[in-house]
């Protein structure tokens, strides 16, 4: 089950977000575009399209070659995502030499695709992922920003980050360069775990505490998404803001045979 | 454009008094030994039957010495296990063994300028991506597993009977997944799979989540497994 929703908030006039929630496939992704004129949205779109097709691909053929290294520290799965991610970035960057007003155009993008009971998440730039289990929030991704990365090294604290004029500096992002490093994370996750994927329109405005408490206070998932989104805008809605919400349930149909099993078992 | 695919791995075999010759490291596992049975076979009586191995998991190679006379030794250091990188220099007795692994040169295009209205990057702070330690191990004390015992070397690490695997349970009736050891930071935790009927750590039930310490015991789907941290292995 999930619900994803974007808006263009109060101050922008084109949305350069883009998701992808496919539960068949297991794919959910938020891109957040940028660069002049309507590029971003270009970049943005192009990623989600390049991500899907990539991965598509490599479901009808499992010998489609890997674009970058393997990680050995992650699985054959997570490792397709990176691809596709890469794959995402040449794609960008091939367009982005197209025309004049394309060039430096890039996107972030934070994607998790379920396998099992394994989540893999892929990230660059400073699109999140967040993991809510017995009523906890914890980030599953570190954003890669300048902010991020000075309070990382103790050299800003928490509260100097959030009010930084820089907090809108990325340190990666996929289409600006001809290669990218894709940070790769795989957890175990469970039945009652719920994901947030959400670009920085939600972030920079609304406290970790305070999405914990929209996503508690609710069981309809479509209305925590709007609740998210009315957040983001009452903070400001400086940013297009585009969050996915996923919450994990037993499959029905794959879990019956295991429930018969376990019921005899018993 | 795509980064063409990288090449097999070499070894640049420098027998001592017998110049030298390049091997590729195309199989899984090389054995290294004067016995003949070995991939590299060297003979010299100060290297032991079955001296040491190269075994390759997925992208990553390892040096293992298997319990040999003399020892083996990386960069000038004795090791067990270590993981190799390029230009590593393995020593067998008055032998060299050169690992080459063929890093394809990033030519790195210049890049666009860019003059962005909002988010803006900042290049030239890539990270260093952290290679694949070996940190962590469990050893198979009992139950039907296809090795004794198994190094956690991903994040994610299953026990159970599916492909992909990290602890792969042989036993007739064992679940695809039991349970998995997680790593997080220089962390590791154990959670229990959906299909696990039970999950003991030193005989008590893990429902949720539970951290590791060295030495845990861990039981689940008619295994019983040790973790192990291993330390100063990096």
């Amino acid at each position: 089950m999930h619900s994803a929703k974007s808006d263009t908030g109060l101050k922008r006039l084109h949305n350069e977000d883009r998701f992808v929630a496919d539960p068949p496939l297991g794919l959910y992704v938020v891109c957040d575009g940028m660069g002049g004129g309507n590029a971003g949205e270009i970049a943005s779109a192009l990623a989600v399209e390049a991500i899907c097709t990539h991965l598509a691909e490599a479901t009808q053929r499992a010998d489609l070659p890997l674009i970058g290294s393997c990680d050995a520290t992650v699985s054959p799965t997570a490792n397709r995502l990176a691809s596709a991610i890469r794959a995402a970035n040449d794609a960008i960057h091939r367009e982005s030499w197209s025309r004049p007003d394309y060039v430096g155009m890039g996107t972030t993008v934070v994607a998790a695709l379920l396998h099992d009971e394994v989540l893999a998440i892929a990230h660059v730039g400073d699109s999140r992922l967040y993991l809510i289990r017995n009523g906890a929030i914890q980030s599953l991704t570190t954003d890669h920003s300048w902010v991020t990365e000075q309070m990382l090294k103790g050299f800003i604290t928490e509260e100097e980050a959030e009010r930084s004029p820089r907090r809108n500096i990325v340190t990666r992002a996929l289409g600006v360069e001809n290669s990218v490093d894709v940070e790769l994370t795989e957890v175990p996750v469970k039945s009652g775990d719920m994901l947030l994927l959400c670009s920085d329109g939600l972030t920079r405005g609304v406290h970790p505490n305070d999405i914990l408490h929209i996503l508690g206070g609710s069981d309809s998932l479509p209305v925590m998404s709007d609740r998210l989104i009315a957040m983001a805008n009452e903070a400001g809605g400086d940013d297009n803001t585009t969050v996915v919400i996923v919450a994990l349930r037993d499959d029905l149909q794959a879990g019956l045979w295991e429930r018969l099993k376990k019921l005899f078992a018993a | 454009m795509p980064e063409t695919l990288p090449q097999p791995a070499k070894l640049l075999v420098k027998l001592h008094g017998k110049g030298s010759q390049h091997i590729e490291l195309t199989l899984n596992t090389v054995t290294i030994g004067r016995k003949t049975d070995n991939v590299l076979v060297i003979e010299d009586p100060a290297v032991s039957g079955h001296h040491a191995r190269i075994v390759k998991i997925q992208a990553v190679f390892f040096l293992e010495d298997l319990k040999s006379t003399n020892g083996t030794a990386l960069n000038g250091r004795p090791i067990t296990r270590h993981q190799l990188r390029d230009a590593d220099v393995i020593t067998i007795g008055q032998h060299r063994l050169v690992f080459q692994e063929n890093v394809a040169p990033s030519t790195a295009a210049p890049a666009p300028f860019v003059d962005l209205d909002r988010t803006t990057v900042l290049r030239g702070t890539d990270r260093m991506p952290d290679g694949p330690t070996l940190s962590a191990k469990v050893l198979v004390i009992a139950g039907k597993t296809d090795r004794v015992e198994y190094p956690l070397t991903k994040q994610v690490n299953v026990i159970g009977s599916q492909d992909g695997a990290v602890i792969r349970l042989t036993g007739w009736f064992a679940p695809k997944s039991a349970a998995t050891i997680a790593r997080r930071g220089q962390n590791y935790s154990i959670s229990p799979s959906r299909d696990a009927k039970y999950l003991l750590v030193n005989g008590a039930d893990v429902a949720g989540q539970q951290e590791l310490k060295d030495g845990d015991q861990i039981e689940v789907a008619g295994v019983k497994l040790t973790f192990c941290i291993l330390s100063g292995t990096k």
